[in-house]
């Protein structure tokens, strides 16, 4: 990638002089982007609830980007350990959601196809729901209805 | 009585600027969202989720499903300096 003005100088080969201090312990970074990261959205709520909500409200406390390392990197880790079990059994259903998302301008509501059988291979792999929460519980959820046209 | 074709050469030109108009438009489109449908109705979340797969993959629409980030994604700096390419919203 090429930084204006810089055509002599690869923008992938600038590096921060200025790195977070090595008192911090090391977390690695999510590399998935919106599609696959949409497409886990619902499990990494379910499985990671404790982790998020502490963050949430830790942050709700302050702002400032140091008060709240510690919870960000449980949350980071934790998204890292559902998408490590995501891809280790259901790769091809993952997938299949994710591309579909991507073609579908990332709405979740013209990929039911592909998201039936995804998860059903998460359930039968490790038990798991898509669940919307504060949904009514009276009707059944959004992406288990049965759409008027059948 | 023989049709009057030669009235209905405008419309055919007519007709034809217009395909034409739509041919260059969808090219255009398609070229610049990588073969994708354009994406539409943003809103700030996905523009910032649209810049961090720019960083991640080299282009607005990439999408790759690696659980663990490239080293790099860490620790480059043409993030933080230019302001323009974390808001490059296309």
């Amino acid at each position: 990638m090429v930084n204006p003005g810089y055509r002599h100088f690869k923008g992938e080969d600038w590096v921060d002089p200025t790195p977070p201090p090595s008192s911090l312990p090391h977390v690695d970074e999510i590399g998935s982007t919106s599609a696959p990261l949409k497409s886990a959205s619902y499990f990494i709520g379910s499985v990671c609830k404790e982790y998020n909500e502490d963050f949430m409200l830790c942050k709700n406390e302050s702002r400032d980007p140091a008060h709240c390392l510690q919870e960000g990197r449980k949350v980071t880790r934790c998204a890292i350990s559902v998408l490590n079990k995501i891809e280790k059994e259901c790769l091809d259903e993952f997938r299949a959601h994710w591309q579909c998302l991507d073609a579908k301008n990332q709405e979740l509501g013209k990929c039911r196809g592909p998201e039936k059988t995804y998860n059903a291979c998460l359930f039968k792999a490790f038990g798991w729901n898509k669940i919307v929460p504060d949904a009514p519980k009276n009707k059944p959820q959004i992406h288990e209805r049965t759409p008027l046209t059948q | 009585m023989p049709v009057p074709f030669e009235s209905f050469i405008p419309f055919g030109v007519m007709t034809a600027m217009f395909m034409a108009t739509a041919t260059g438009i969808r090219f255009a489109q398609t070229k610049r969202n990588e073969g994708k449908a354009v994406r539409y109705s943003l809103d700030d979340w996905e523009r910032k989720m649209m810049a961090r797969d720019h960083q991640l993959t080299g282009t607005m629409r990439g999408q790759v499903d690696d659980v663990i980030a490239p080293p790099q994604f860490k620790v480059n700096s043409s993030w933080k300096v230019y302001e323009s390419l974390r808001n490059d919203f296309a």
